[in-house]
């Protein structure tokens, strides 16, 4: 018996470094092939004999005003391939981190945008006339130009509507409409690279390069975004079977479908639902399993914070369920090695009790810790310690009002006695840490865990905000 | 991890700018030869060897005063005098047709033929892009020069049509 049981204990340490071995050089190939991308549009330009050059003031602004313009666009197609979910990047790097960066490729990406019709401008006005008033009139008098000052103002918009400040003022549902716009820019934007741009002029590479470009992006996003859902929503027909009360103003919603399994959905991974009420449909709803799938059944947990979240308290049994997913790799499949810690304030216990539920770990390889107000239970607590019990690993409870003085994701009787999450576990360094919760209150529990010393690789968040 | 990432992109954009820089130094070269060979027969026979591999325009479809350049052919200095007419270039906004004026073993003028003509907004583009371009060929006697920034399909044309010209007449710098 205990020999037949040391063979899959020796072997399971093994796993968790391999998959974060083979996830980590899909990783950095990703990276390189973004990279390299940019080059090769940059070096497409240099290669035509017959581009500009830099060999006069008016060459050089033209020269650098297309090039400006090409690496701009390189990066808008890049940030269409990384909001279009598509399966490769989510595996690889998780949905919020390939947000992450499209979030930080669009301020270059549209500055460079902005630099193109700048330089261009003055390129072309410094060969027709001295005056830069006529520049402009010139400019706006060739073939398609004005379809490309419009793809600039629509970009703008997106822009302008996406900076933090501004952001918040709007519904996620309308910011998000407002944002779809880009598809707009980027289409509009086309005709003038196709007439004015020489680039793409008949027979050059150059040309045959981005004709195959747009194809790819533009079929990721059609496929992934939109074909996709629609197919695995129809296929599985996910209705919904029963809605529990968990705690007041928190609801577990219980959904049936066929072939569920097929969907390999990962403990910790979220999906993107749509319940088919007259009133909410046009609600996107990104919720976590709140429970590891079974064959027909899918769970999710759902506090009624925001408008949307409310009407999902009497949700009708029979509600067709559109979803989109699942996504995310707080899971499994992120694990650097054999020990995990997890972390989850208030509704952020949800996926962590997913997780833990799928976790391959030995008995004492787990610890959770679970933080709330104390002044109830924490949500699916008696489940959570069920499901710890089963798979021998230790839960915390952290319970009580936050420090007065200090800002700390321990309460503040934790923080009086000196506790941090080293005391939570020896072997911290060995340990992949998991945590959900708020996004303040998450990157508190970051924070504590890199003053220990742990390694980027080893942290795995779940927000709950957008 | 990161690390290896950095230093495979760095390597890899590298390589491909370099490759890039490099094929367009090839090119340029190519073009400037032409410019800057009228003196030089050795230069003129490289020039007028990398002329046909980047400059499509066919001599088939030229016509012109062929007897002249036929009789042209062997002086080593270049063409005869005459006035040559390059093949009709097919370009989204209409086709672009092209003559040149050879004197002197010179190119002393372009003449357009016909330019795009397909919406209003093409033909103000040509005809605002044609004497630039006229300009830039008598100034560096060659159809090798950088195309008008906005008339991109007319400069093709043009130089293009204006390539089987030069071809016609056996024109080499």
């Amino acid at each position: 018996m205990s020999q037949h049981n040391a063979a899959p204990q020796r072997l399971a340490p093994e796993r968790p470094a391999v998959t974060h071995r083979k996830r980590m050089r899909r990783a950095d190939l990703l990276v390189i092939l973004s990279w390299a991308s940019v080059a090769i549009v940059i070096a497409l330009f240099l290669a035509e004999g017959s581009a500009p050059g830099f060999g006069d003031v008016a060459s050089i602004f033209t020269s650098l005003g297309i090039l400006a313009g090409l690496v701009g666009t390189n990066l808008i197609l890049l940030m269409l391939v990384l909001a279009a979910r598509v399966p490769v990047i989510d595996r690889t790097f998780g949905h919020d981190r390939a947000m992450a960066a499209h979030r930080k490729i669009g301020k270059p990406a549209f500055y460079l945008i902005l630099t193109h019709a700048a330089l261009l401008t003055i390129g072309y006005g410094i060969r027709t006339s001295s005056n830069p008033v006529t520049w402009v009139m010139d400019m706006l008098a060739i073939n398609d130009i004005w379809l490309s000052v419009l793809a600039l103002a629509l970009l703008t918009v997106v822009i302008v509507t996406s900076l933090v400040a501004v952001r918040r003022r709007f519904a996620y549902e309308v910011w998000h409409l407002i944002h779809l716009l880009s598809y707009f820019a980027v289409l509009v934007a086309i005709p003038h690279q196709l007439s004015v741009g020489g680039l793409f002029a008949d027979g050059t590479f150059q040309r045959y390069y981005w004709i195959a470009l747009y194809v790819v992006v533009v079929a990721l996003v059609i496929g992934y975004r939109f074909v996709e859902p629609v197919i695995v929503s129809v296929r599985h027909s996910l209705v919904v079977s029963r809605v529990e009360m968990v705690a007041p103003g928190v609801v577990s919603i219980i959904m049936k479908g066929r072939h569920i399994e097929e969907l390999n959905a990962q403990g910790g991974q979220f999906f993107i639902w749509r319940f088919w009420t007259g009133t909410d449909w046009w609600h996107a709803h990104p919720l976590s399993m709140s429970a590891a799938p079974s064959k027909d059944t899918l769970r999710v947990t759902v506090r009624a914070l925001g408008k949307g979240s409310r009407s999902l308290i009497d949700l009708p049994v029979g509600t067709r369920v559109w979803f989109e997913g699942p996504y995310g790799i707080f899971t499994q499949a992120a694990r650097s090695s054999n020990r995990m810690l997890l972390v989850a304030a208030g509704i952020g216990v949800t996926p962590v009790r997913a997780l833990i539920e799928q976790a391959r770990v030995a008995p004492g390889e787990a610890t959770v810790i679970l933080r709330g107000p104390g002044d109830q239970p924490p949500y699916l607590w008696q489940e959570m310690l069920d499901v710890c019990t089963a798979k021998g690993a230790q839960v915390f409870l952290d319970e009580g009002p936050r420090p007065r003085h200090t800002e700390s994701w321990q309460s503040a009787d934790a923080v009086g006695k000196g506790f941090s999450l080293g005391a939570y576990s020896k072997h911290l360094l060995d340990t992949d840490l998991y945590v959900c919760g708020p996004s303040r209150w998450a990157d508190l529990v970051i924070a504590d865990a890199r003053n220990h010393g742990i390694k980027e690789h080893q942290i795995h968040v779940e927000r709950f905000d957008w | 991890m990161r690390v290896r990432a950095t230093i495979g992109a760095v390597v890899a954009s590298g390589s491909i700018l370099m490759i890039g820089w490099d094929i367009g130094l090839a090119n340029m070269q190519a073009a400037s030869t032409v410019d800057t060979s009228a003196n030089s027969a050795g230069a003129a026979t490289q020039a007028a060897a990398a002329a046909p591999a980047t400059a499509p325009a066919t001599d088939a479809a030229s016509s012109g005063t062929s007897a002249a350049a036929a009789a042209a052919a062997p002086v080593p200095a270049g063409a005869a005098d005459g006035t040559y007419n390059g093949s009709s270039v097919n370009t989204s906004y209409g086709s672009v047709q092209v003559a040149v004026v050879i004197s002197g073993g010179k190119i002393s003028d372009v003449k357009a033929l016909k330019l795009t003509d397909q919406g209003g907004r093409s033909v103000s583009i040509s005809a605002q892009a044609a004497p630039m371009l006229r300009d830039e060929v008598l100034s560096a006697q060659s159809a090798k020069v950088s195309s008008i920034g906005g008339a991109t399909y007319t400069s093709s044309g043009y130089l293009k049509s204006l390539q089987a010209a030069l071809d016609s007449a056996n024109f080499t710098g």
